[in-house]
C-alpha cells in the first residue's frame, strides 16, 4: 500500500543492484526472444541469440544470489518503517497477511472500500514475486532443452521426449515468456498505482516520505 | 587401394560404369553416416568387395504412400547405392516383385521358417479398423498378422520411412486409422526384435545402405554385434495407439544433428539475412529460411550431408524450407509448414491457432485489464496517498469482538 514513508531500509542496495539486473535481463531476452521467435527486422540474428544467451546466465545468477542474499540481508519489517530483520523473512508467510489474501482481492476488484493491512508485501504481491523464482528456473529449464550444447544432456533430453520435441519445448520457452511479460506488467502497475514513490526508491534509490 | 579386388562388386562397379574414385567417395559418406571417420573408407569398400553371400530381406509394406519404395528405386542410371541393396535379396516386395498371389505368399512363410533374414517394413502400422485397414484379398490376414509373422523370426526389423518408425503423417490428428509405429506394434506383441528406425519422409536410400553395410559388413550379420557396433540416439515418446512409452533406436551418425547446424544457409542464419519470399532473390541468395518456417533448428537429421536423390541437392538447398519430415509425430510438430511454429489444435470453435496469436491475445488481454483497472482505481479516489486503510483486519471485525482475532 502507500500513504507511508519509503526509506531505503525497505530495498537495501544491494537488491536494487538486484532488481536493476532483473529488469536490464529481462529486457534483454524478451527482445532477443522476440526476435529469434521471429526475426522481425535484418541482420541481428546472431546479436540476438548472444545477448539471450549472456543474458540468461546472468539472470539464473543473479535470481540464486537474490535468493541466498535473502538469508542475510537484513530489509525493513514493516511498510514505511527503518526496523530490520533478514530479508527471507518478508518471504514467508508472515502474521500480518493472515486472513488478508481473499481481503485483497476484494479490494483490487472494487468489492471494499479500504486498503488492506499487510505486511511489507502484501499477500498476492508476495505470491507473485515467490512465483517469478520457479518459473524463472523453469524457463531456464525450458530455454536449455532447445540450447544446441545441453539439449542432448540427459536431463534436458528427457524432458524434450516428454513434452514430444523440440518444436512443443520452443512453444513452451515461448508462452512462458509471455506469462513474465504479463507478470512484469501486472507487477509494474501494482507497485506504482498510488504513486511513483516505490520507484524512485527501488530504481534511483530515493527515499521520500509519504 | 590401389589395386583392385576382383569381386562380384567390382564386376557390378564396372558394368554400370561407376568409377573407382566415385565408389571410394561413396564408401567414405557410408562411413559419415555410421558416425566412423572418412578414413575408414577403404575399409568398408574391402568389405563390400569381399562381400560373397547374400543376405535374404522381405520388404514388407504397411500402411504406406509407396515413396520410400520409389526412394529407393532409383534405376535409372548407374548408383552405388542401388549396387550395395543389391546384397540384399529381396524375396518379397510387393511393389516391384514378379510373383504374386499364393506363391508370394509362400515366399514369406519359407522364409519365415528358414530365418535368418532382414524386414524392411515401409509405412505405418495402421490399427484401426480391427486392422482391416490393411488387407487385401484375404480377410482373415491383416496387415498387423503379416507384420507379426515377419518379425517374429527376423535378425533385425528396419522401419523405413517416418510411418513406420512412429505412423508418419498417417497418424497425423485425428488418426482415423489407428495408425502407429513398427517398434510401438511389436513392444505391444512383446516381440523381441531389434527394430531399426529410419524416419525422414520418405526414407533416404543412402541411410539403409548405411546400414545394411554396418549389418552385413561391419558386423558381420551378426545383430547382437550390430547393435553393439553401431552409435545409437534413443528417442522415447507416448505412443498414444498402444499406449505406451516407446524407446526408437536410431543411428547417432543419421540422427544426432540439427538440420540447422550442418546448413549451408546457417551463415545467413546468424547474419539475421532471412528469405521472406519463397521464390524470391533472397532465395537465390541462400539466405536462410526461418521466417519462411524452416524446421531445420528442431529436426535432427543428417540431409545437409547425405543429401538427396543421388546427393544432387536436398529441400533446403533446393530453397524449400524443412518441413522437419524427419522427427517424430512430424506432421502434427511442424504444421503448418510454411509457420515458425506449429499451431496449437485447440479443437472445437478455436480449430487450430498459432503460438503467437494465443500470448498477443493474453498480453492484449492484461494490458487493456490493467489501464480498466487503473481508471477504476482512480475513479475511487485511490490513486495519489491511496485508500484510506482499515483499522483492523476484516477478519478481525467479524470475529476479534468475540474470539480475540489475529491480534
Ligand atoms: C532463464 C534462462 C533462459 C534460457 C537458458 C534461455 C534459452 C533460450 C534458448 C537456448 C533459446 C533458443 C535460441 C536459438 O535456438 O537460437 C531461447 C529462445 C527464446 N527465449 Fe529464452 N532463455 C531463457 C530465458 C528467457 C526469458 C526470461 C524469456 C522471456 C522473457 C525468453 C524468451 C525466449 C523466446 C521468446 C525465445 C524464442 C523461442 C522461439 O520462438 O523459438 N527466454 N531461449
Ligand atoms: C517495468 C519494469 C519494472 C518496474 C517498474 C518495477 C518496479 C518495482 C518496484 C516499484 C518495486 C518496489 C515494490 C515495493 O516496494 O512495494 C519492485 C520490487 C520488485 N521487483 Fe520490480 N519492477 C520491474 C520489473 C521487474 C522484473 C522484470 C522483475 C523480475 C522478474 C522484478 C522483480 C521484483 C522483485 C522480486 C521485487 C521485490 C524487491 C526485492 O528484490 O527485494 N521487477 N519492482
Ligand atoms: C515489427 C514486427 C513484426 C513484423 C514486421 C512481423 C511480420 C510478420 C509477417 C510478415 C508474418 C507472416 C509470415 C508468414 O506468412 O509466414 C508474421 C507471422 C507471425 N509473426 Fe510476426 N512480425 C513482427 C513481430 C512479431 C512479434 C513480436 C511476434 C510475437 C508475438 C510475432 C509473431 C508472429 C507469429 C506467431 C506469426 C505466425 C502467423 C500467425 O499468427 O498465424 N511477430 N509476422
Ligand atoms: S535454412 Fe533452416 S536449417 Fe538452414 S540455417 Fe536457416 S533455419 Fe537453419
Ligand atoms: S530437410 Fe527436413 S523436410 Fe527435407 S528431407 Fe530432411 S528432414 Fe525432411
Amino acid at each position: 500500500m502507500s500513504g507511508h514513508a519509503h526509506y531505503r531500509e525497505a530495498h537495501p542496495l544491494v537488491f536494487v543492484i538486484t532488481h536493476y539486473i532483473n529488469l536490464i535481463c529481462m529486457i534483454m531476452l524478451a527482445f532477443s526472444g522476440f526476435y529469434i521467435h521471429f526475426p522481425f527486422f535484418n541482420g541481428f540474428m546472431g546479436v540476438a541469440r548472444g545477448m539471450h544467451f549472456v543474458a540468461m546466465y546472468v539472470i539464473i545468477i543473479n535470481l540464486t544470489y537474490r535468493i541466498i542474499a535473502a538469508f542475510f540481508v537484513k530489509t525493513a519489517t514493516q511498510l514505511g518503517s527503518r526496523e530490520v530483520d533478514t530479508d527471507i523473512k518478508n518471504w514467508l508467510p508472515q502474521e500480518e497477511n493472515k486472513h488478508q489474501l481473499f481481503e485483497t482481492v476484494k479490494y483490487y476488484l472494487f468489492f471494499r472500500k479500504e486498503g488492506v493491512i499487510s505486511a511489507k508485501y502484501g499477500s498476492l504481491q508476495k505470491i507473485a514475486y515467490l512465483a517469478t523464482i520457479p518459473l524463472t528456473y523453469l524457463q531456464a529449464y525450458t530455454g536449455f532443452a532447445i540450447y544446441g550444447p545441453t539439449m542432448n544432456m540427459g536431463i534436458f533430453s528427457g524432458g524434450l521426449d516428454m513434452v514430444g520435441g523440440p518444436m512443443n519445448m520452443r512453444i513452451i520457452h515461448y508462452f512462458m515468456m509471455w506469462v513474465f511479460i504479463v507478470f512484469t506488467m501486472i507487477h509494474a502497475y501494482l507497485a506504482n498505482i498510488y504513486n511513483l514513490n516505490p520507484s524512485k526508491i527501488i530504481f534511483l534509490w530515493k527515499e521520500t516520505d509519504h | 587401394m590401389a589395386q583392385e579386388a576382383h569381386g562380384a562388386l567390382h564386376d557390378l562397379l564396372e558394368v554400370r560404369g561407376v568409377t573407382r574414385r566415385d565408389f571410394l567417395k561413396y564408401c567414405g559418406s557410408v562411413a559419415a553416416m555410421l558416425g566412423l571417420s572418412e578414413t575408414m573408407a577403404p575399409q568398408i569398400a574391402a568389405a563390400l568387395e569381399g562381400a560373397q553371400k547374400l543376405l535374404p530381406a522381405l520388404w514388407i509394406n504397411g500402411g504406406s504412400c509407396t515413396g520410400c519404395t520409389e526412394s529407393i528405386a532409383q534405376v535409372d542410371s548407374p548408383d552405388v547405392a542401388t549396387i550395395v541393396l543389391d546384397y540384399l535379396s529381396f524375396e518379397y516386395f510387393e511393389t516391384i516383385m514378379a510373383t504374386a498371389g499364393t506363391q508370394a505368399e509362400h515366399n514369406i512363410t519359407k522364409r519365415v521358417e528358414e530365418g535368418g533374414y532382414i524386414v524392411i517394413y515401409e509405412g505405418s502400422v495402421m490399427t484401426g479398423f480391427e486392422g482391416r485397414a490393411q488387407t487385401a484379398g484375404t480377410p482373415d490376414k491383416t496387415g498387423l498378422a503379416i507384420l507379426e509373422e515377419v518379425a517374429s523370426n527376423a535378425l533385425a526389423v528396419i522401419a523405413v520411412g517416418s510411418c513406420a518408425v512412429d505412423g508418419g503423417w498417417v497418424k497425423a490428428h485425428p488418426n482415423p486409422a489407428g495408425a502407429t509405429g513398427v517398434a510401438a506394434w511389436l513392444q505391444k506383441q512383446n516381440i523381441k526384435t531389434p527394430v531399426v528406425n529410419l524416419p525422414t519422409c520418405p526414407v533416404n536410400p543412402e541411410w539403409i545402405v548405411a546400414m545394411v553395410v554396418q549389418l552385413l559388413l561391419v558386423a558381420d550379420r551378426d545383430v547382437d554385434k550390430f547393435v553393439a557396433a553401431t552409435k545409437w540416439v534413443t528417442r522415447e515418446y507416448a505412443d498414444e495407439v498402444t499406449d505406451a512409452s516407446v524407446s526408437l533406436l536410431m543411428p547417432a551418425g543419421i540422427y544426432g544433428q540439427s538440420i540447422h547446424d550442418n546448413c549451408p544457409r546457417r551463415g545467413h542464419f546468424e547474419n539475421g539475412e532471412f528469405v521472406d519470399v519463397l521464390g524470391s532473390e533472397q532465395e537465390a541468395m541462400g539466405y536462410c529460411l526461418y521466417k519462411v518456417g524452416c524446421k531445420g533448428p528442431q529436426t535432427f537429421t543428417q540431409c545437409p550431408v547425405t543429401r538427396w536423390n543421388r546427393r544432387v541437392s536436398w529441400c533446403v538447398e533446393a530453397g524449400s524450407p524443412c518441413i522437419g519430415c524427419g522427427g517424430l509425430n512430424w506432421v502434427d510438430n511442424n504444421a503448418p509448414f510454411l509457420m515458425r511454429m506449429s499451431d496449437m489444435q485447440l479443437g472445437g470453435a478455436l480449430g487450430n491457432v498459432q503460438p503467437g496469436t494465443v500470448g498477443a491475445v493474453v498480453g492484449g488481454v492484461a494490458a487493456a485489464a490493467l489501464v480498466a483497472h487503473g481508471l477504476g482505481m482512480k475513479a475511487a479516489g485511490r490513486v495519489g496517498d491511496g485508500p484510506p486503510m482499515e483499522t483492523a483486519k476484516a477478519y478481525d471485525r467479524k470475529r476479534g469482538a468475540k474470539k480475540g482475532g489475529d491480534k
